[in-house]
């Protein structure tokens, strides 16, 4: 199995060169002036348009940019992030742990919430309980992330006045600033909840979490949904097998059945679509972390696409191709835990 | 407190439940993020809302006044009779964040700097342009003057006259005197030492965290750098009311500074939060974690805002932004290759090259255009019709200048004596691009269509939506016949608006191919003018130029407002601040 991994691991490099090769490249189509627009951000600006080209080498051949670049790459320097202001690898390292802990809060919940209702509504099926979670999970599924979200603020947030949006409240989040300014807080991992720990500041992981209730819920809700249905149907198609009904008929309890026997093999495909999420969320959640205010991954790459900026669009696909491919790893080891007769060897 | 108070608070605290913020505390929640802290680099109102409250510049704008000024890091000023030295006395005793006291060498390293690094996108060229006799920074300049790749010894001798130049331009008599050397006469130099990349930076920290070093022996290194990757992008040591705590790419925490040299701010802690979405800036406010949340436009004030408890909205009919925009005709777009000419002939399917160089043609599409519909529809009443491409709060603008307004059958007049007629005989087909967000530009296009092809059937107007960075090529390529965009103040002075719509070497004038000597004349004698009645008159004389002529059209300005708690005091409109209003103005009730 170690050794299946490392094979694995060894190809990402050459995975990484040719994502690379394909952006910088994809990006050339663009004449110079296009590509400019992450420089230009108003008329002014646009008025010394042919300087700024220059200035930042846009009209440099395909060959040149690539190479200037590798050769930055390969040192350790990303490049500079124009939408985020800072340089790229910075821009991960301080907006990685803003998904991250989302995807903490969010992503085991909504595994064992959903394999929970899946599995239960595969064993009740067609009955009253069945209907209503496969009609909630089709509701949750449809319902766009912008719609539960806003509705989510507008509601909890903004009439009942329960939990909070961005990171922290606004007072904290100065307060926690001064002192770090001051040497009296320190951000060791960027996750808020656990930072608060090591600071000894139980009232900052309190808040923090606060914080991660709405955008949770509204993740556990919606990706949630997925799930949900892809364990009902795969739960189902292990019930008809023939080793369930062989179970069966050797007089096990119907509860070793369903969660010893069916429910093992039927996680296999909840699992490669729950390494998928883990990527997706990981790589930030565009709509959830705009309506919630949490400055992560998706954010930054979202108003890195849109305003080409060659850097960023760069940096973050070459973390989503690591992060995709360590999933992928993950995924494919967890299969060999879940079902021992996969082997790898 | 009693046992069930206990748990209640608790249980408050547990939840979240909502606590307005402290009175020494401001949050404002908006949307766009700083760009730099750089006062050399930053040339957007994100950014200039940060420095304007962390820096300071010799003097500044008097509250909400355009036309008045207050001393803040100098105590008077005094012009040469040439009109080309500014000497200004230094206020003593004032400090920096840093603890570093303020003198002549910061005034005269922060302007050298501003000249030194001048990078494309910043707005260095204006401060060059009086001080140095060029718009660009030394290498561009070089190349302009001598090519892309000059003999060495030239490239040398050129170099070495322009630090010349930016060395002569600013010198110190004493630690608290300062003299600016002008090229020549330049009325708006006083107006340009107000906008924030004039700020006083702490040249003797600066120096010490490795910025340019203030001499010759490094200057090359700095021409034309990106300062975003130095260290003042992210650190800052003004001498502001407030001084700088963090700013992590997106929000900015800033506390008062208590060695200010001023009157002590009311307000002691200050959050600036980016929060993209607007849904959610709302239901900050209503629920009072916000102090202070800007609005996007009027519909959403009328609809979600106005009657809401706590909340105060600012608004005032006299208020209008430092903006100018208009509908522009291009008279010389690329004849080649050029998608949005159709046909690139008269012969309906199409138009030619020189389609607005017909006048007749430019006052067509003047009279088909509705500005009642913007100002009504689109800024629901508030609204200010241009009667020239200046802001009104501008010396010189002139409101009695007529305007073009919708009249379709002055419209048809024109479109049949344009082209001796030929061309209501065989019709037309352009399109007009606007960027992809941007609902003004849009619904001016779109009304432009609607009017102009009910004149005639032959006559036909693709509206196109693109991404910016689509925009900006197709106006780089001069490709656009027709375009919709605009100007905001760099420094509360006409000129700043004047040259670059009127004149034929201005920016939006060369991008349409304006070619007129009298508006030339016009634009340059109102340049060196000192009497403002006088240049008054003479911008009076282009406004009305501008009528006669169209090379464009200016299209209405929707009215500004404030959205704050009803417990903050102390907000102002001041155009030219990026942030309206100082925050050592507001105090909280």
């Amino acid at each position: 199995m170690l050794t299946y991994a490392i094979r694995r691991l060894l190809q990402l490099p050459i995975v990484l060169f040719v994502v690379s090769v394909v952006i910088v490249g994809l990006l050339q189509f663009l004449p110079p002036s296009s590509r400019a627009a992450a420089y230009v951000k108003s008329e002014q600006q646009l008025a010394h348009l042919d300087e700024i080209i220059k200035q930042y080498n846009l009209d440099a051949p395909f060959y040149v940019q690539y190479w200037t670049w590798l050769k930055n790459a390969l040192h350790g320097n990303l490049g500079f992030s124009r939408v985020d202001k800072k340089p790229v690898l910075e821009s991960i390292a301080t907006r990685l742990p803003v998904s991250a802990e989302l995807v903490l809060y969010a992503f085991l919940p909504t595994l064992l919430f959903s394999i929970w209702l899946g599995t239960l509504a595969a064993i009740h099926r067609d009955k009253f309980l069945d209907q209503l979670i496969r009609v909630m999970a089709v509701i949750f599924w449809s319902l766009p992330t912008f719609v539960l979200g806003i509705a989510l603020v507008a509601v909890v947030y903004g009439y009942f006045k329960l939990f909070g949006i961005g990171r922290l409240p606004p007072e904290l989040y100065i307060q926690l600033s001064q002192q770090e300014a001051a040497g009296q807080f320190h951000f060791y991992t960027g996750l808020l909840t656990l930072d608060g720990l090591l600071n000894g500041r139980l009232d900052v992981t309190l808040a923090a979490l606060k914080h991660l209730v709405l955008p949770t819920i509204t993740l556990v809700l919606v990706l949630g949904a997925q799930i949900v249905r892809v364990m009902r149907s795969s739960m189902l198609d292990e019930l008809g097998k023939d080793y369930v009904r062989t179970a069966r008929a050797k007089g096990l309890p119907e509860k070793v059945v369903y969660y010893k026997h069916a429910r093992r093999n039927a996680l296999i495909p909840v699992i490669t679509l729950a390494g998928l999420m883990f990527a997706f969320m990981l790589n930030g959640v565009v709509i959830t972390e705009t309506i919630f205010n949490l400055p992560g991954l998706g954010q930054w790459a979202a108003n890195a696409a849109l305003q080409l900026d060659q850097p960023s669009i760069l940096g973050f696909a070459l973390f989503t191709a690591f992060i995709v491919a360590l999933a992928n790893i993950a995924v494919d080891l967890l299969y060999a835990l879940v079902d021992p007769r996969i082997r790898y060897e | 407190m009693k046992r069930w108070q206990k748990i209640t608070l608790a249980a408050g605290l547990l939840l979240g439940l909502a606590f307005a913020t402290p009175k020494d505390t401001f949050v404002h929640m908006t949307f766009g993020e700083v760009d730099t802290l750089d006062p050399a680099q930053a040339y957007d109102t994100a950014s200039g809302y940060i420095l304007e409250n962390i820096y300071e510049t010799l003097y500044t704008y008097k509250k909400d006044s355009l036309t008045q000024f207050e001393p803040a890091l100098a105590v008077s000023y005094s012009i040469s009779d040439d009109g080309k030295t500014y000497t200004f006395q230094l206020r003593k005793g004032v400090k920096f964040h840093s603890g570093n006291p303020m003198t002549c060498k910061d005034v005269e390293y922060s302007i050298e700097r501003l000249l030194v690094t001048n990078p494309g996108d910043s707005a260095g060229w204006f401060y060059a342009e009086s001080l140095v006799g060029y718009d660009v920074n030394a290498k561009a300049a070089a190349e302009e003057a001598l090519g892309e790749n000059p003999d060495a010894k030239k490239l040398e001798a050129f170099l070495d006259d322009y630090w010349q130049k930016i060395d002569q331009s600013v010198e110190c008599d004493g630690l608290y005197t300062v003299k600016f050397h002008l090229v020549r006469p330049d009325a708006s130099f006083f107006a340009k030492l107000m906008y924030t990349a004039s700020s006083v930076i702490d040249s003797k920290w600066a120096i010490q965290n490795g910025e340019w070093s203030g001499t010759k022996k490094d200057w090359k290194d700095w021409i034309g750098r990106d300062l975003r990757q130095g260290f003042l992008h992210a650190h800052a040591s003004g001498t502001g009311a407030y001084k700088l705590i963090k700013w992590d790419g997106k929000n900015v925490v800033a506390q008062a500074f208590d060695g200010y040299w001023g009157k002590k701010p009311a307000i002691k802690n200050v959050l600036i939060q980016v929060v993209d979405e607007q849904a959610t800036r709302i239901e900050a406010l209503k629920r009072g974690d916000a102090d202070r949340v800007t609005i996007n436009d009027w519909a959403t004030l009328e609809s979600q805002i106005r009657g809401l408890p706590g909340v105060k909205i600012w608004e005032d009919k006299a208020w209008a932004p430092a903006v100018a925009s208009a509908i522009f005709f291009n008279q010389k777009p690329a004849a080649e290759d050029n998608p949005y000419l159709g046909s690139g002939q008269l012969d309906g399917k199409g138009v030619p090259a020189n389609f607005f160089q017909d006048v007749n043609v430019r006052k067509a599409f003047a009279y088909a255009f509705n500005q009642d519909a913007i100002v009504d529809d689109l800024y629901l009443g508030h609204g200010v019709k241009l009667t020239m491409a200046l802001p009104p709060s501008f010396l010189g603008y002139d409101p009695n200048i007529p305007i073009y307004n919708l009249d379709l059958d002055k419209s048809e007049e024109y479109f049949k004596k344009a082209f001796g007629g030929e061309l209501w005989k065989k019709g037309f087909e352009l399109t007009i691009l606007y960027n992809e967000g941007n609902t003004v530009r849009q619904t001016i296009a779109e009304i432009l269509k609607q009017n102009i092809e009910e004149i005639n059937p032959k006559f036909k107007i693709n509206v196109q939506g693109v991404q910016w960075p689509d925009f900006i090529r197709a106006v780089s390529k001069r490709q656009l016949p027709v375009f919709v965009l605009g100007w905001g103040a760099d420094y509360a002075d006409p000129d700043n608006f004047i040259y670059t719509y009127y004149h034929s070497r201005g920016y939006y004038g060369n991008k349409i191919g304006i070619n007129d000597a009298e508006l030339d004349k016009l634009v340059e004698e109102g340049r060196t003018l000192t009497d403002p009645k006088k240049r008054a008159q003479v911008y009076s004389k282009v406004g009305r130029r501008g009528y006669e002529t169209v090379p464009f059209v200016p299209y209405p300005l929707p009215s500004p407002f404030i959205v704050t708690r009803d417990n903050v005091t102390g907000v102002y409109y001041n155009a030219m601040r990026s942030g309206d209003f100082l925050w050592k103005d507001v105090v909280k009730k």
